[in-house]
C-alpha cells in the first residue's frame, strides 16, 4: 500500500514515515502543499495523508484540487484546528476522515487502515475471502484458522491484493505501490514472491487462491465474504 | 451610583419632526399674533379718523346752513342728512348755545339719551366716546364757535353730532373675523405644508432607522445605498464599522487557529518522539503523554472559548439552519461510517439562526460528536426557531439525542463542568461539553441534559430570542 503524507513540520513529518514504513507501507513525503499537489496526482497512491496548516499550498486548496482531478484514494486530514467549521470544510473538500493533533501513531493507524479498508469495498475490520483472513492491524493471516508466517513483503502483496480481491492487478501497479522508489523493480521479483505466497497459503494446492491472467496480471480469486 | 433627581428623569426626546413642528407652530402663532394685533390696532385708528372726518364734515354742513331764527337761536334750514329726521338711525346733531338754550335737536335724538357737552369754548373741537342712556356708545363730535348775527351781535354756540358706534363694531367684528380666518387657514396650510416637507426630508432618516433595525434583528448585514450627501457619512461609516467588525472576527478567529496550529504541532512531534503504546509503558513516558494531553486539553478549551463570537452577531447573516446542520451531519457520518451510525436530522421549515455561524456549527458540532461517540446505532437532531413578537430576533432550540447509555442524573450537572470527563476512555468528551455551555452562555441561552426517548442522552439548547 502506498501512502502520501504531507507536512511542513520536519521532525513530525519523518517520525510518521518511519512508523508507516515500520507497519509496512510504502510511504512519500512532501513538505508543501505544491510538492503534495504533484505527488498526490504523480504517483499511484492508496491513501494521503495531508496536514491543513501547509506552506505554499493550503491543505484545504491541495484536497480539492486532488479531488478535482479525479483522484478517488481516501484523503486523511491532520489538524491542528479544533473547530467544527474547520473540520466541516475540509470534509466537505473531500477528505474523508480527520485526525486532530496532537495524536498517538496507534490513533492514525488504525484511521488508516480503516479508510483503505473501506476503499477496497470491506465493512469488518478482518479481510475474510473463502478460508483466508488477513488482519492489517495485527498483519495476521490465517487459512483455515491456521495461521501462515510470512515475511514482510510477501504480506504485503497479499495485503494488497486481498484488498482488492476480485480484481485484476498489474504487475507494474503492483510494483509502484509496493515499492520504494530507490527499489530495485525487477518485475520478476514479483513473480518470485507470487509463488512463495502460493506454496504457503496452498501447500496442498487446493484453494488456488491467486490466479495468473497471462499479460494482464494477477487475482486474488476467493470469494469475498461479504459481512453485513 | 449617581442618579437622576426626580423630575428630570429621562423623557423620551420628541422626534425631530414632532420638535420642528412645534416650533414652527409656536413662531407662527407669535408672528400671525403681532400681525393680527398691528393690523386691528392700524385698522380701528383709520376706522375712528373716518368717523372723525365724517362727523366733522356733518358739523360743518350744519353750520353752513344754519339759518337766524327770531330769538336769537340757530337751525339748520335745510339737512344734508336724511337720518337726522329719523330717531333710531343713528346719527344725531343739536346746536346749543353757550348759555345752554338749546336751539336745535335733530328729531333722532328723540329718546336717544344722549347728553352732548355743552362747556365747549369758541373754536375748540372736541372728539370722544359718548354713553348713551341705554349704555350703548356713540362717537361724539363738538365744536364751539362765535355766531355774528345780521344785527351784528355775536353769541357763542356748540354744534355737536354724533353717530352710533354699533355698525363700527360690526365692521371691526367682521374685519376681526376675516382676519383670524384668513391667517388661521394660511397657518394650517403652512404647518401642513411643513409636514409634507418634513416628511420627505426625514424619509431618509426613517429608512435608515428601519435598515438599523433590520440589521439588528439579523434579516439584513449591512445598510442599503442611495442615501442623500448629508446620509453618506453616516451610512458609509457604519457600513465600514460592521464590516470592520466582521473582518475582525474572521482575522482573531486566523490568529487563533494559526497559534492552535503553531501550538499543537510541536505537542504533536513530542507525543510521536514518545513512540508507540509499548514505550509508553514506561512511566516517564506516560506522565509525559498525560501531560501532553492536558496541554491539548487547556489550548482546546481555551482557543474555543476565545473564538465564541460572544453572540452580537451584528451584521452578519442569518444562517441556514438546516443547510449548516446538514454540512454537519455529512461531515460527522463520514468520521463514524466505521460505526455505521444513523443520524435523523429533523428541522422545522424555514429556520434561520439570527447569529454567528461558526458559534452555531461550534455548538451543534460538539454535542452531535459527543453524541455519536456514544451512540449504538442512532442519533438525532432536532432544530427549531423560536419566535417571541416582543423581541427583535429569534432564539434557537436545538435537542440532540442518542442510544447510548446516557448520563446519570447525579452526574448531568458535573459533565457540564470545565473539562469534567465522566469517561476516560473517551477522549474530549469533557471539553465538547463545557466547550458547548460555555458557548451557548455567551450567547445568552442555556443547556439541560436530560433522558431520550431512544434511550440515551437528550441535551437540549435554547438561545432564546433577544
Amino acid at each position: 500500500m502506498r501512502i502520501l503524507i504531507v507536512e511542513d513540520e520536519p521532525s513530525l513529518r519523518q517520525s510518521i514515515v518511519e512508523q508507516l514504513q515500520e507497519a509496512g507501507f510504502n510511504v512519500d513525503a512532501a513538505a508543501d502543499g505544491e510538492e503534495g499537489l504533484y505527488c498526490g496526482t504523480e504517483y499511484a497512491l492508496d491513501l494521503a495523508i495531508v496536514d491543513l496548516g501547509l506552506p505554499k499550498l493550503p491543505g484545504l486548496e491541495l484536497i480539492r484540487k486532488l479531488r478535482a482531478a479525479s483522484k478517488s484514494y481516501p484523503i486523511l486530514i491532520l489538524t491542528a484546528r479544533d473547530r467544527w467549521q474547520d473540520k466541516v470544510e475540509g470534509l466537505q473538500a473531500g477528505a474523508d476522515d480527520y485526525v486532530a493533533k496532537p495524536f498517538h501513531f496507534e490513533e492514525l493507524l488504525a484511521r488508516v487502515q480503516a479508510l483503505l479498508r473501506r476503499s477496497g469495498g470491506w465493512a469488518q475490520p478482518v479481510l475474510r475471502c473463502g478460508p483466508v483472513a488477513l488482519d492489517p492491524r495485527t498483519q495476521e493471516v490465517t487459512v483455515h484458522g491456521q495461521r501462515v508466517e510470512l515475511t514482510s513483503f510477501e504480506y504485503r502483496i497479499l495485503e494488497y491484493l486481498i484488498h482488492r480481491a476480485g480484481e485484476v492487478i498489474s504487475k507494474s501497479e503492483l510494483t509502484e505501490r509496493l515499492y520504494a522508489q530507490d527499489f530495485d523493480r525487477d518485475s520478476n521479483t514479483i513473480e518470485v514472491f507470487i509463488g512463495r505466497l502460493r506454496r504457503k497459503l496452498d501447500p496442498d494446492d487446493t484453494l488456488k487462491p491467486i490466479e495468473t491472467l497471462r499479460g494482464r496480471g494477477y487475482r486474488f480469486a476467493l470469494q469475498r465474504e461479504s459481512a453485513a | 451610583m449617581k442618579r437622576l433627581p426626580a423630575g428630570t428623569s429621562a423623557r423620551a426626546p420628541r422626534s425631530l419632526s414632532t420638535r420642528l413642528l412645534l416650533s414652527v407652530s409656536a413662531l407662527l402663532i407669535v408672528f400671525f399674533g403681532i400681525t393680527i394685533v398691528a393690523l386691528d390696532f392700524v385698522f380701528r385708528d383709520l376706522s375712528e379718523r373716518a368717523i372723525r372726518d365724517r362727523l366733522e364734515v356733518q358739523v360743518l354742513a350744519l353750520l353752513s346752513s344754519s339759518e337766524e331764527v327770531p330769538g336769537g337761536g340757530l337751525r339748520p334750514e335745510q339737512l344734508a342728512e336724511a337720518r337726522f329726521d329719523n330717531p333710531g338711525s343713528g346719527l344725531y346733531g343739536e346746536i346749543v348755545a353757550s348759555d345752554g338754550e338749546v336751539s336745535w335737536r335733530s328729531n333722532s335724538l328723540t329718546g336717544a339719551g344722549l347728553a352732548f357737552p355743552r362747556q365747549i369754548r369758541t373754536g375748540e373741537r372736541r372728539f370722544g366716546e359718548l354713553r348713551r342712556g341705554d349704555g350703548s356708545a356713540v362717537l361724539a363730535y363738538s365744536m364751539g364757535i362765535d355766531w355774528q348775527f345780521s344785527d351784528g351781535t355775536m353769541r357763542p354756540f356748540v354744534y355737536s353730532v354724533a353717530e352710533d358706534l354699533e355698525p363700527y363694531y360690526a365692521q371691526l367684528r367682521r374685519f376681526r373675523g376675516g382676519l383670524f380666518g384668513w391667517f388661521g387657514a394660511l397657518m394650517l396650510l403652512l404647518l401642513g405644508a411643513l409636514a409634507l416637507l418634513l416628511r420627505r426630508l426625514l424619509a431618509p432618516l426613517r429608512r435608515v432607522e428601519r435598515e438599523i433595525e433590520a440589521i439588528e434583528a439579523g434579516s439584513i448585514t449591512e445598510v442599503g445605498g442611495g442615501y442623500p450627501r448629508e446620509l453618506l457619512g453616516i451610512t458609509t461609516n457604519l457600513n465600514a464599522l460592521l464590516n470592520s467588525e466582521r473582518e475582525r472576527l474572521a482575522r482573531y478567529r486566523n490568529t487563533l487557529g494559526n497559534l492552535a496550529h503553531s501550538f499543537k504541532t510541536p505537542l504533536a512531534v513530542m507525543r510521536n518522539l514518545l513512540g508507540g503504546a509499548q514505550v509508553r509503558e514506561l512511566p516517564v513516558a506516560r506522565q509525559l503523554d498525560e501531560q501532553i494531553g492536558r496541554m491539548d486539553d487547556i489550548v482546546k478549551y481555551q482557543l474555543k472559548r476565545a473564538a465564541a463570537s460572544g453572540g452580537t452577531g451584528l451584521g452578519t447573516a442569518p444562517v441556514d439552519v438546516r443547510e449548516a446542520l446538514e454540512a454537519l451531519r455529512g461531515a460527522l457520518l463520514k468520521v463514524y461510517a466505521e460505526r455505521g451510525i444513523s443520524c435523523e436530522l429533523l428541522v422545522s421549515e424555514s429556520c434561520l439562526f439570527m447569529g454567528d455561524r461558526e458559534d452555531l456549527t461550534e455548538i451543534a458540532g460538539n454535542l452531535l460528536d459527543n453524541a455519536f461517540k456514544w451512540a449504538r446505532r442512532c442519533v438525532r437532531l432536532t432544530a427549531q426557531r423560536l419566535s417571541d413578537p416582543a423581541a427583535r430576533r429569534d432564539g434557537l432550540r436545538m435537542i440532540v439525542e442518542d442510544d447510548g447509555p446516557g448520563i446519570p442524573e447525579a452526574e448531568r450537572a458535573r459533565v457540564l463542568e470545565r473539562g469534567a470527563r465522566l469517561d476516560e476512555r473517551v477522549s474530549g468528551q469533557g471539553i465538547g461539553l463545557s466547550v458547548v455551555r460555555d458557548l451557548v452562555q455567551l450567547n445568552g441561552g442555556t443547556v439541560t441534559i436530560g433522558a431520550s426517548a431512544l434511550g440515551g442522552a437528550r441535551i437540549e439548547v435554547r438561545l432564546p430570542p433577544t
